[in-house]
């Protein structure tokens, strides 16, 4: 009989055993989400921008070099502009994430449980669901005013979508001798639903909120820059309608830093939920 | 407890997949049914098993009509159908867990039949991270935990190889003897059914074609010319085409 796969499997085993002490391995610089690209980027980046300074090939002010926006990020750090702006956008972006995500798996149990549900939200779902969500702010703004409800309503309904395809996928793909087996352990259709079905669609609930997190950055920024005061999407309006680059480039890069933080946080809780899963290419093939 | 199976017949839309099969299962009885794929031998299980419902006929288990999954008659399946998301322990507590035992207790009587199965040191491992002989002793761990009097095992060692199947056989003789519980296993191996039946339904074509009792002792020698014989005879029934006659 040969050995379970938890030496062949680093990852994946180090988190399943938990409490067993991983084996730390030696520092090394490929591991660490590809930093020499990105400096190696920035780097060029500064050496364009500050080439252009002394040559003008073009105008300076459109690409401001990568120290100059660190510059000009403390400098409005220390005004407060930046925590304010980032609070504003972190309560917009976690309610309506929370929201959409939580609705679209309610609405993806029931769908999943009642036919009749289903039979009459589904075709409705697939008539609103492709268009783009962005499309509806003007709609939201009108309706709900230029407050927080438009923006958090808008969040919550590009999450809403991909969430609630996935979920329904998930729920449904279960299988069905898992079922017969729990059913033959004398589960009831409580246990079938919260130890059975549930957890074979955690998997497929998080490929949506990965998608939705996308989506709902952009509904984000989009509905900061129409009708807002606040929020990395208003920085950079207010920066556009002062010419002020280096402000739209602190916006931008904050943008892409909280997105990165969430994205990596609900990878965590991914990886926390979903431990027991061991595929995809990288257990396939040891390297 | 007593199985009776009586004159069940079943079919898929205009397919008979089972005409007019009738057996009994007695107390500690370890009964094979061996047949070619889609002989209904699955088909039979399922229904003893109450998953599926007989079209004429009844299952009864002591009389009483099977209605529906019971944890009294536990199943063992081809694919293991561990839940992936429980490490091994989990599994085999999932059973006294959704009977109404407290999470201590179910842990306990799972560690007990991790150990009958010789596993407790992969009691944290995730199926994931098991061969596939491990994989069916949790299996059989998990359905033996609801203390069945009834094991339904669809060939369960179907999966192995050879060196696998012959230990998880001596392996599950053993658990047979000391727990005292009645198996049906369904298998479409002669030698792996005359190494554990007390009796074998060779099933043909939806029948029962003939039933053989097989009386040597316990662990039967392969090599023994009584063994061979039955062997050589029951194969002769599976590929013989002109036996259609033996059924009535």
């Amino acid at each position: 009989m040969t050995r379970p796969a938890s030496s062949a499997a680093p990852q994946g085993a180090a988190i399943a055993e938990g409490g067993k002490a991983a084996v730390r391995r030696p520092f090394r610089w490929k591991d660490r989400m590809g930093l020499v690209p990105i400096a190696v980027f920035l780097l060029v980046w500064e050496i364009v921008s500050t080439l252009n300074e002394s040559y003008e090939y073009f105008n300076p002010i459109f690409l401001p070099a990568p120290s100059d926006v660190v510059k000009e990020m403390w400098y409005l750090g220390q005004t407060g502009l930046i925590t304010e702006s980032i609070a504003a956008s972190t309560v917009r972006i976690l309610l309506g994430f929370l929201i959409g995500l939580v609705s679209a798996i309610a609405v993806g149990v029931l769908m999943n449980k009642y036919a009749r549900v289903e039979y009459w939200l589904s075709p409705i779902l697939n008539l609103l669901g492709p268009i783009p969500a962005l499309a509806l702010l003007p709609i939201f703004i009108i309706w709900f005013g230029i407050g927080e409800v438009p923006k958090v309503l808008l969040i919550a309904w590009t999450t809403f979508v991909p969430v609630l395809t996935n979920t329904l996928d998930g729920l449904k793909s279960v299988n069905p001798t898992l079922i017969r087996s729990a059913l033959s352990l004398g589960a009831k259709e409580r246990h079938i639903f919260f130890k059975v079905v549930f957890p074979s669609a955690i998997p497929s609930i998080f490929v949506g909120a990965q998608v939705s997190l996308g989506l709902g950055f952009s509904s984000l920024i989009v509905s900061e820059m129409m009708g807002a005061k606040s929020g990395l999407g208003y920085i950079i309006v207010d920066a556009r309608n002062y010419f002020k680059m280096s402000n739209m480039f602190v916006a931008i890069v904050l943008i892409g830093l909280e997105f990165s933080l969430f994205s990596y946080l609900l990878k965590l809780l991914e990886r926390r939920l979903v431990n027991w899963r061991q595929n995809g290419v990288r257990n396939a093939v040891e390297k | 407890m007593h199985l009776a199976v009586e004159n069940v017949e079943k079919g898929y839309a205009d397919k008979r997949v089972l005409k007019n099969v009738s057996f009994g299962v007695d107390a500690h009885e370890f009964i094979c049914i061996l047949g070619h794929s889609g002989c209904g031998k699955s088909t039979l299980l399922n229904l003893v098993a109450g998953f599926l419902q007989p079209d004429r006929g009844s299952v009864t288990v002591n009389g009483i009509p099977v209605k529906g999954p019971s944890k009294s008659r536990g199943v063992v399946f081809q694919d293991h159908a561990l839940f992936p998301w429980y490490n091994v322990l989990d599994n085999i507590a999932f059973g006294p867990s959704v009977q109404g035992k407290s999470k201590a207790e179910a842990r306990e009587i799972a560690r007990k039949y991790l150990k009958l199965v010789g596993l407790e040191e992969y009691a944290d491992s995730y199926p994931d991270q098991l061969s596939g002989g491990m994989k069916q002793r949790v299996g059989i761990a998990r359905a033996l935990a609801s203390e069945p009097d009834l094991l339904l095992m669809d060939e369960p060692f179907g999966a192995l190889d050879i060196l696998t199947r012959e230990m998880m056989q001596k392996e599950l003789l053993r658990i047979w003897l000391e727990l005292k519980i009645s198996i049906l296993f369904i298998t479409h191996s002669v030698s792996e059914a005359v190494y554990l039946a007390d009796r074998i339904l060779v099933m043909k074509d939806g029948y029962v074609a003939e039933t053989f009792r097989v009386t040597m002792d316990r662990p039967r020698d392969i090599a023994h010319p009584e063994y061979a014989e039955l062997v050589r005879r029951i194969q002769k029934i599976l590929t013989d085409d002109q036996g259609e006659g033996i059924h009535d």
